[in-house]
C-alpha cells in the first residue's frame, strides 16, 4: 500500500538556461541581474526566488531560470558577446515530492544528504537518480522538487512510486 | 520436538516467553527469541551441523560470530532459498526452514566422507597435478565429478519474490562495531555534537560484553550506555547490519537483514544494502579468537573458548559437561571459570608453564583442574568429540571429554581497514597484526587496535569518538564514560608450535587446508603468502579465512625460518562477509533494471501495434503489426511504403546538441573532420567526428540556425558520448573559445517523413509554409511555428528518398505526429520502424553503428574525401599513421547475394572462394537487408582492401547457423547512386 506520508506529482517545467562566457562573467551577471530585477545566486547550489521566477546557479557560469506554473517568461535579451540562452522547458518535467516520509523515499533514489546544509530548503543539488542526471530543489522541510529529463520521467516516477509503497 | 536439554534453567539474553519453532533438515526443533540458529541447535544437543568442503568430514559449531567456517546452512526454499549462511549469525525466526549442505544422502551418513580416505591424493594443488592430463580435454571430463564431490551450498533457481533495497545514508561519524569501544565512541561522538551511525552486525548491541553474565556489571554498563544512545536523536543504531566494504571517500557498504520475526505486511525489504557516506569513521571491529592446530581439531565439539562463553552467558546453553579448555593466554581461563560455575567438569590445559597465580587460585576455588605446559595433540570421536590426548610434562595421556574449548590468542579484525590498501603492521606484544597508519578521518579503538582489557577499550573508544567528532568540527564538551572493570588480565599468547600430527590438523576449516598442505606448498616453492593462498585455497572460502589467517602465516613463517611479519599477510578485500546478489541489485531488476527513455510518441506507438525494441536506453518502434505478421514481412512492406509513397518515423532518439557562441563555427571546424565555418545560415551539413587516434567517433548533421548558433544531431547511441566529448574539449583544449554546448535531446520531438509523397504531405499540413524545392532545398532548413510552438523542418535523407526531418517541442510531439498521419493518409503515409529504417539506409549505402564500430577510419568507410586536405581537426594527425593507410586495411564494400533462396547475415565472415573457412577470414558482413528494389539480399561489409575489387566473388560463412553463401562485391550504394530520388 502507498505510504500515507508521501506524495508525488508530475508537471511540466518551464525552464530557461543562461550561460556566460568565461571572460565576461561579471558583465553578464550585472546585465542579467538588471534585466531580472534581482540579485543572482552567488554560488553553485544557491537559489534566489524572485516574483514568479526561481533563479538557480547550476554551474559557475550557468544559471537556470525556473518559472512558476503558467507564469510568463521574463523578457530576456542576452548579449551574444556576453553569453547565451537556451530554452529547456520542453525537455524537463518537475516532480513535486512531499510528506513526512520524503527522506526515506529519496534515500532509495539519490545520494543526497537530506540534513546537510547543501540540501537545506532553498538549495539546489545536481545529482544522479538511477544513473539519470537530475536537479534536486529543496523547497521545504518535508518537500522538494526533482527536475528530470522528460524521456526518463516515466521510469523515474515509477521508481519513486515503487519505493514509496510497502512491499513483500 | 526435541527438548532443549542443554539449555540452562535461567539466565541469558533470550526471551523465554517467546518460544520459536524451526526445522533443521526436517527435524522440528525449538528455541527462543534472542537465539541464533547455532545457539538453538546447541540448546537442543545438536553438535553435527555440516560437512567439510573437500573431505566431507563431520563439522560442528566453532564460533559464535561471522567468522564461522563450519556451520554453514541453507535457509528457506524455492525462490527465497539462500545458501552458505553461518548458523552463528542467523537470528532464529518462527517457522525457519534450515537445511545442511554438501552431504548425501544425509548429514549423519554422507557417502562422500569416503573422500577422507583419499586424503593423500587430495592434497593442495591436486587439481593441477592430477586433472590436467593426459590431454586438455581430460579436465572437461573430470570437472563434473569434482564439482559434484566438493562444494558448499547451492543457490536456488526460482525467481526470488522478496524485496531488496539499495539506499543511501549519511553521518558525521560512522562507528563500526558496538562492543565497549564502539559504544563508548558513539557516546562520545554524539555528546560532542556529531551525527552518529553505530553499525552492528548482531541483532544486539554489546559485542564482547554479550559474552559476560546477563545479570552482571557488564550488563548494567551495557544497559546504561545503550539507553543513553537510544535517547539521542542524533544517533542511528544500525543493528543486523554488516559493514562489508570500505571504499573511497569514506563510503561504507552495509548489508542489513530484516528482523526475522517481522511479518511481511510491514513492507520492509528482506535485505538492504546501504551506501553510507561519513565524514569520519571509527573502526571498533574487535578481534577474532584463533583456533589451535592439532590432530582432528575439526571434530564437532571443538569450539573457540570465547564462543563457549557466549553460548553459556548470552544464550544460557551449556555446550558440554566434561570440558577441556586449551589455553595459550589468560582470556580462555574466564571461559573455564564460567563453565565450571555452570556445573561443568572443566580441565584447563595451558601451553604456558606458569600461568598467573591468581588464575590458578581461582581455578582451585572453582574446582577446575589445571595442567600447565600442556597441549592437546589429538582428539577422538566421529560426530562428536569423545576423548582428547594431552601432552605435557608427564607425557601423553587421554582424557574423556564432550567439549574442547580452545584459544590460540586473538587477531584484531583489520579486514575493513585494509580495504583501501592500509597494510596491517605486526605488534610483538600481542603477537598479532593491527592496522597501519590511518588517514585523518579514521580512528581505531579497542581490540582491533590491540587493546583487549574492557576498561582500556572503553577509554580507547571514548578517545576515538572525540577525535572523530572533532574531525567533523563537532567539539562540545563530553563527560567521561561510565567505568567498567572486569578484572581481566591480558598477556600475549604463547604461540603454539604444532609437532607432527597423526591425523589431519586443520588450519583453514572451511577450505579443508591442513598443516600438511602448507608443508607441501612450502616444499614445492609456494612460500609467498599470496602463492600459499592460491595454491592451497587457504582463506578463499565464504569466511575469507577469518580464523585461519594467522595460524597459516605462523606455520609458513616456521617452515621458512622467518618471523611472521617477514612472512607478511595476504590482502583483505571486500566483502568482509558475503552479501546476497539480490541485495546488491536492490530494486534494479525486471523493468527497473535500467531506466527506459520514452519518446513523446511512445504511447502512440504502443497503442498502434508497434513491437518495441530497446535501443540503448530508448524504447523505439521496431516494426508495426499493421505492416506484417512478423518483422521480416513488416519491414519489407514498410520499406516499400517509403519508396513508393511516404513513411513517418519517430527519430526523437537522435542526440541533439545546441551549440552557441561567437566561436561556435571555429569550434565545429575543429571537432568535425569536414569544415563548418563556411556553412551558410539555414543550411545543414553531414559531418564526421574522429577520435584523437584518427578512428571515426560519430557522424550526424549540423545545421546553422544563425551566425553563432548551430543545431547538431548525433547518432542515438553516441549522444551522451559526443556531448561529453564536446564539453571536455571546451574545458581542457580550447577554454578560450566562447562556446556553450547544451543537450536538447529531450527538448525536441523529432520525426522523419520520407518518400516521394513527403513534400505533398508537408504542404497539406503546413499550408502557410513554403516547402517548395526553391524555399527548402536538399540540406535546407525552414523555421516556423506550429500551434504556437517553434517548428524546424530540415530537408535531409537517410533513406535515399526525398525526406524531411521535423522538430517540434516535445510536449507537442504526439499531436504533430497524429496530425501528419491524418494529413498524409490520402497520400498513403504510414509509420515505419527501426528495422525498415536500417534496411533503407543499407540500400542507400549509408554507414551506421555496425560500420562505425570504433575500428574504422574515414578512408575505410569511403569517406576520406570529407576531410580532403583539411588539417587542424581532432584526429587529424593520427589518422595519417601508416598503419591506418595500409592498402590491405578492410574497407567498405557492398555485397549482393548471388545464390537463389539464400540470404546474407550480419556478422558473417568473408573468405575467398575455395579458401578453407577458418579463423577471422578476409573481412566481415556488417549490415544486411532484403532489398525489394534488387529482389535479393544485399549488405555492407568490411573487406580486406587487396581483394575488394568490384565484381569479385566472396563466400560469406555464418558459423552460428552453419550457413555458407556466395556473394558478389559491388559498390556500397544499391539504390539511386546519382541521388535523383532525393530531389524527385
Amino acid at each position: 500500500m502507498a505510504s500515507p506520508d508521501f506524495s508525488l506529482s508530475v508537471s511540466d517545467c518551464l525552464l530557461i538556461q543562461v550561460e556566460a562566457w568565461n571572460e565576461t562573467l561579471g558583465q553578464f551577471e550585472t546585465s542579467l541581474s538588471a534585466s531580472l530585477g534581482t540579485d543572482l545566486p552567488a554560488s553553485v547550489g544557491e537559489t534566489v526566488h524572485h516574483e514568479n521566477l526561481l533563479i538557480i546557479r547550476v554551474a559557475p557560469r550557468r544559471l537556470w531560470l525556473a518559472l512558476d506554473d503558467a507564469a510568463p517568461a521574463p523578457p530576456l535579451a542576452v548579449d551574444p558577446d556576453l553569453g547565451c540562452s537556451a530554452s529547456l522547458g520542453e525537455g524537463r518535467v518537475r516532480f513535486s515530492l512531499a510528506g513526512a516520509d520524503i527522506a526515506r523515499v529519496l534515500s532509495t533514489c539519490i545520494a543526497v544528504d537530506w540534513h546537510a546544509p547543501t540540501a537545506a530548503p532553498g538549495r539546489a543539488v545536481h545529482t544522479s537518480f538511477h544513473h539519470v542526471p537530475v536537479l534536486l530543489l529543496r523547497t521545504g522541510e518535508a518537500s522538494c522538487e526533482l527536475i528530470v529529463p522528460r524521456s526518463f520521467a516515466t521510469s523515474l516516477s515509477d521508481w519513486i512510486a515503487d519505493g514509496s509503497y510497502g512491499a513483500i | 520436538m526435541n527438548a532443549q536439554n542443554q539449555r540452562l534453567p535461567g539466565g541469558g539474553r533470550i526471551d523465554r516467553s517467546h518460544p520459536i519453532e524451526f526445522s533443521f533438515d526436517g527435524r522440528k526443533l525449538a528455541g527462543y527469541r534472542g537465539d541464533t540458529l547455532a545457539s538453538a541447535l546447541l540448546a537442543n544437543g545438536v553438535t553435527l551441523v555440516g560437512r567439510s568442503f573437500k573431505y566431507h568430514r563431520p563439522r560442528g559449531i566453532l564460533s559464535a560470530g561471522p567468522e564461522e567456517p563450519n556451520a554453514l546452512v541453507t535457509l528457506g526454499s524455492g525462490g527465497r532459498r539462500e545458501p552458505n549462511l553461518p548458523a552463528t549469525t542467523l537470528e532464529l525466526g518462527d517457522g525457519m526452514v534450515v537445511e545442511t549442505q554438501n552431504r548425501w544422502p544425509s548429514l549423519a551418513f554422507d557417502v562422500q566422507s569416503l573422500n577422507g580416505l583419499f586424503g593423500p591424493f587430495l592434497s593442495a594443488g591436486f587439481y593441477y597435478k592430477t586433472f590436467m592430463g593426459p590431454t586438455r580435454r581430460a579436465w572437461m571430463f573430470y570437472e563434473h565429478f569434482i564439482r559434484k564431490a566438493a562444494g558448499l551450498g547451492r543457490a536456488g533457481t526460482d525467481p526470488d519474490p522478496a524485496r531488496y533495497e539499495v539506499r543511501h545514508a549519511f553521518a558525521d561519524v560512522a562507528i563500526i562495531g558496538s562492543g565497549p569501544a564502539g559504544l563508548s565512541a558513539a557516546r562520545a561522538a554524539a555528546a560532542a555534537g556529531a551525527r552518529v551511525a553505530l553499525i552492528e552486525q548482531d541483532f544486539l548491541l554489546g559485542g564482547q560484553l554479550l559474552a559476560e553474565r546477563s545479570d552482571g556489571i557488564a550488563a548494567a554498563w551495557l544497559n546504561e550506555v545503550e539507553a543513553e544512545l537510544k535517547g539521542l536523536e542524533t544517533v542511528t543504531l544500525m543493528k543486523r547490519t554488516s559493514a562489508f566494504g570500505v571504499y573511497d571517500g569514506n563510503v561504507l557498504g552495509l548489508a542489513a537483514q530484516r528482523e526475522p520475526l517481522d511479518t511481511r505486511s510491514t513492507g520492509e525489504a528482506r535485505q538492504t544494502v546501504t551506501m553510507l557516506r561519513a565524514h569520519s569513521v571509527v573502526f571498533a571491529t574487535g578481534a577474532i579468537e584463533r583456533p589451535m592446530v592439532f590432530s582432528n581439531n575439526d571434530r564437532p565439539g571443538v569450539m573457540l573458548a570465547s564462543a563457549a562463553r557466549t553460548y553459556l552467558n548470552r544464550f544460557a546453553v551449556l555446550p558440554g559437561k566434561k570440558i577441556i579448555v586449551a589455553a595459550a593466554n589468560d582470556a580462555a581461563w574466564r571461559t573455564a571459570f564460567d563453565l565450571a560455575e555452570a556445573g561443568a567438569e572443566v580441565t584447563v590445559a595451558d601451553l604456558r608453564a606458569a600461568p598467573p597465580p591468581a588464575l590458578a587460585a581461582e581455578a582451585g576455588r572453582l574446582g577446575v583442574a589445571v595442567r600447565t605446559a600442556t597441549r592437546i595433540v589429538d582428539l577422538r570421536g566421529g560426530h562428536a568429540v569423545r576423548r582428547a590426548t594431552l601432552s605435557g610434562p608427564g607425557g601423553q595421556s587421554e582424557t574423556a571429554c564432550d567439549l574442547v574449548c580452545m584459544s590460540g590468542g586473538w587477531s584484531p579484525t583489520v579486514h575493513l581497514t585494509s580495504h583501501l590498501g592500509i597494510k596491517p603492521r605486526y605488534r610483538d606484544d600481542i603477537d598479532g597484526f593491527v592496522p597501519g597508519i590511518f588517514p585523518a578521518s579514521w580512528s581505531g579503538a579497542g581490540a582491533m587496535m590491540g587493546a583487549y582489557a574492557t576498561a582500556d577499550t572503553i577509554e580507547d573508544g571514548h578517545r576515538a569518538g572525540i577525535e572523530a567528532a572533532s574531525f567533523c568540527g563537532k567539539s562540545a564538551p563530553v563527560s567521561a564514560p561510565p567505568k567498567l572493570d572486569l578484572g581481566e588480565t591480558v598477556t600475549a599468547p604463547l604461540r603454539d608450535v604444532p609437532s607432527a600430527h597423526r591425523g589431519k590438523a586443520f588450519v583453514d576449516f572451511q577450505m579443508d587446508v591442513t598443516t600438511k598442505d602448507i608443508e607441501l606448498a612450502h616444499r614445492e616453492g609456494y612460500e609467498s603468502v599470496e602463492h600459499l593462498k592460491r595454491y592451497t585455497t587457504l582463506g578463499m572460502g565464504t569466511d575469507q579465512g577469518k580464523t585461519s589467517n594467522f595460524a597459516a602465516l605462523a606455520a609458513m613463517a616456521g617452515l621458512r625460518g622467518a618471523t611472521v611479519p617477514e612472512t607478511g599477510t595476504t590482502t583483505f578485500r571486500p566483502p568482509f562477509t558475503p552479501v546476497a546478489i539480490g541485495a546488491l541489485a536492490g530494486r534494479a531488476t525486471g523493468h527497473h533494471f535500467k531506466p527506459f527513455r520514452r519518446t513523446p510518441m511512445h504511447d502512440w506507438h504502443q497503442a498502434n501495434g508497434a513491437d518495441m525494441l530497446e535501443v540503448g536506453l530508448w524504447m523505439r518502434p521496431w516494426f508495426y503489426r499493421q505492416s506484417g505478421a512478423d518483422v521480416n514481412e513488416a519491414y519489407v512492406a514498410e520499406m516499400r511504403t517509403v519508396r513508393q509513397a511516404a513513411g513517418l518515423m519517430d527519430i526523437s532518439t537522435l542526440g541533439k546538441i545546441d551549440v552557441q557562441g561567437p566561436d561556435a563555427a571555429i569550434f565545429l571546424d575543429r571537432v568535425y573532420a569536414n569544415g563548418f565555418a563556411k556553412l551558410p545560415v539555414g543550411r545543414a551539413r553531414y559531418g564526421v567526428m574522429l577520435r584523437d587516434d584518427g578512428i571515426v567517433f560519430d557522424d550526424g548533421t549540423t545545421t546553422r540556425l544563425a551566425e553563432s548558433r548551430f543545431f547538431m544531431t548525433t547518432s542515438t547511441a553516441k549522444a551522451a558520448d559526443v556531448l561529453s566529448r564536446l564539453e571536455f574539449l571546451l574545458d581542457t583544449a580550447w577554454p578560450d573559445l566562447r562556446v556553450a554546448v547544451t543537450s536538447v535531446s529531450d527538448e525536441w520531438a523529432a520525426m522523419s517523413i520520407a518518400g516521394p509523397q513527403s513534400r505533398a504531405i508537408l504542404a497539406a499540413e503546413f499550408p502557410s509554409l513554403d516547402v517548395s524545392d526553391a524555399a527548402l532545398p536538399h540540406m535546407g532548413l525552414l523555421e516556423g511555428e506550429w500551434e504556437g510552438r517553434a517548428l524546424r523542418i530540415l530537408r535531409l535523407s537517410y533513406s535515399g528518398e526525398r525526406a524531411y526531418e521535423l522538430y517540434v517541442g516535445a510536449t507537442a510531439g504526439a499531436q504533430l505526429w497524429n496530425r501528419l498521419l491524418e494529413a498524409g493518409d490520402p497520400f498513403g503515409l504510414k509509420p515505419y520502424g527501426v528495422e525498415a529504417l536500417g534496411a533503407l539506409r543499407v540500400e542507400k549505402g549509408h554507414v551506421a553503428g555496425p560500420e562505425i564500430d570504433g575500428r574504422t577510419t574515414l578512408d575505410d568507410l569511403g569517406l576520406g574525401r570529407i576531410a580532403g586536405k583539411r588539417s587542424g581537426f581532432v584526429g587529424d594527425v593520427l589518422r595519417r599513421r601508416p598503419a591506418l593507410l595500409a592498402p590491405a586495411r578492410e574497407r567498405l564494400v557492398g555485397l549482393e547475394c548471388i545464390e537463389d533462396g539464400k540470404r546474407l547475415r550480419g556478422g558473417a565472415i568473408l573468405f575467398l572462394p575455395g579458401e578453407k573457412a577458418h579463423g577471422h577470414g578476409r573481412g566481415r558482413v556488417t549490415s544486411v537487408t532484403f532489398s525489394p528494389e534488387r529482389g535479393h539480399y544485399v549488405g555492407l561489409a568490411l573487406l580486406a582492401g587487396d581483394m575488394a575489387a568490384e565484381g569479385n566473388e566472396v563466400v560469406a560463412v555464418y558459423p552460428m547457423k552453419a550457413e555458407t553463401v556466395r556473394a558478389r562485391i559491388v559498390a556500397p550504394v544499391f539504390l539511386d547512386p546519382q541521388g535523383e530520388r532525393l530531389h524527385g
